[in-house]
């Protein structure tokens, strides 16, 4: 015997009034006890519990996330912070090359002011562009010519001592022989004992003494000044030290010089333009 | 298959619920993500499969919402076998179906909800009507976007009858 067609239907809607009836009763329940401070019935407790994971994992994860985006927002702030920190370390340590530079400027100008002070004569400063004393032919070039009233066989000299005269000028550039080139001749006196003498280039950045005589007081350390006697180089300017003086194969001396002033570092020099010697009197010297 | 379909909707909906929570206080008043897992499932056509259904993910939302435990039990049990019986004797199908049976219970549990409340707590909904269309819309679209999204990627009909119709 089959069961009546009619009763099958019925089963869930029995089920789904016992069901709602059953919630009713739950939320009757909850209704009473749901006030401020009340403890949640054992069976939401239970669905809390069992479920739990979820909204906790759900907050890890957010919790993560959130840390994650903030330590790398952080971390950026922190790389374009050390990006401009790196950029003005190198800023700032530019400068303070530049002031340095500026303060050893400064102070080389300062003391190559008061020493061309010394000379009576007119003086204007230039600045050694090209250097060569590689050669035998030992030579600076100046950015300065004749329209600053440099002239040739202007002497030049900067703080340490004597460096050459003007060979050749143009409108805005000289060209200078340095004393250390072997066709450099330059009137000189021992300052200790004032022995006088000719300077010429030993070829080598270095000097000899010629036109002494074996018998003059020279010796090692004595200090060589400019004799003044060529109608080229002012008198009284450094030269350099003796650093070897022997008596000769002749009746002369030999005698080699360290150069006082380092041609190798030569920046700015003071142009010393000399009296010149007129014509006439230059026709009737010896 | 489908209950593991259900308990992996049901976590879902609770991640959604939670991630809501912890972002977006008080999104669950403009939509309901449960409602659209019991839809989903009730369409099959089972009814006491749609009133285990409707408890269980009534009873998560109330233990994890400020409700009378219990209250979405019931109106979600009401929805899942209103929508079950439907499809017991109709056997509809496809986004516009899914959306129809959607929009009805979304509709449903809200009514449900208001009387309950009513009756339980003598208390009276603030703008019931206006809560109950933007629940409705929200709820209405994301349910269907959920449903095309399925359909993508199962590539066959989401939802597979469970039942015969008529079969009780």
């Amino acid at each position: 015997m089959a069961a009546p067609t009619d009763v099958i239907p019925r089963r869930p809607t029995l089920l789904f009034i016992v069901v709602l009836a059953l919630l009713f009763i739950l939320m009757s329940l909850s209704t009473r006890t749901r006030y401020v401070g009340e403890t949640r019935t054992m069976f939401e407790r239970a669905v809390m519990v069992l479920f739990s994971p979820v909204p906790k994992t759900v907050n890890w994860i957010g919790g993560t996330a959130s840390d994650m985006y903030h330590g790398y927002l952080d971390m950026r702030r922190s790389v374009s912070e050390n990006n401009d920190l790196h950029r003005k370390v190198a800023d700032l340590t530019t400068e303070n090359l530049k002031l340095r530079q500026s303060e050893t400027d400064l102070r080389r100008l300062r003391s190559l002011l008061g020493y061309s002070e010394q000379f009576g004569m007119q003086t204007s400063m230039a600045q050694a562009i090209m250097l060569d004393t590689s050669t035998r032919f030992k030579s600076i070039i100046l950015d300065r010519g004749s329209n600053s009233g440099i002239e040739v066989n202007d002497a030049i000299v900067n703080a340490n001592g004597l460096i050459g005269r003007v060979v050749l000028t143009t409108k805005d550039m000289s060209k200078v022989q340095l004393i250390v080139d072997s066709n450099s001749s330059v009137g000189s006196l021992v300052e200790r004992t004032r022995r006088q003498g000719v300077i010429r280039g030993d070829g080598a950045n270095g000097l000899q003494m010629y036109d002494v005589p074996s018998l003059a007081d020279v010796q090692e350390g004595d200090a060589v000044l400019s004799a003044g006697i060529d109608g080229i180089y002012p008198k009284g300017i450094p030269i350099g030290v003796v650093t070897k003086a022997e008596k000769g194969q002749e009746l002369f001396k030999t005698i080699h010089i360290r150069p006082s002033v380092d041609f190798g570092s030569v920046e700015e020099v003071i142009v010393i333009h000399t009296r010149k010697i007129p014509n006439d009197v230059v026709r009737y010297a010896p | 298959m489908r209950w593991l379909r259900f308990a992996i909707g049901l976590l879902i909906a609770l991640t959604l619920h939670s991630l809501l929570d912890s972002f977006f206080p008080n999104a669950l008043a403009f939509f309901n993500p449960y409602v659209i897992l019991v839809v989903y499932y009730s369409m099959g056509g089972n009814i006491l499969g749609a009133i285990i259904a409707g408890v269980f993910a009534g009873f998560v939302q109330d233990a994890f919402s400020g409700a009378i435990f219990g209250l979405h039990a019931f109106s979600l049990t009401v929805c899942a076998y209103a929508v079950a019986y439907v499809n017991s004797r109709l056997v509809l199908r496809g986004t516009l179906a899914f959306g129809a049976c959607l929009a009805g219970a979304v509709v449903m549990n809200e009514l449900v909800i208001y009387l309950l409340v009513i009756i339980l707590l003598k208390q009276k909904v603030e703008m019931f009507e206006q809560g109950l269309i933007v629940k409705t819309i929200f709820t209405l679209l994301f349910g269907m976007l959920v449903y095309q999204l399925l359909l993508l990627f199962l590539r066959e009909e989401p939802i597979a009858a469970t039942q015969r119709p008529a079969g009780w």
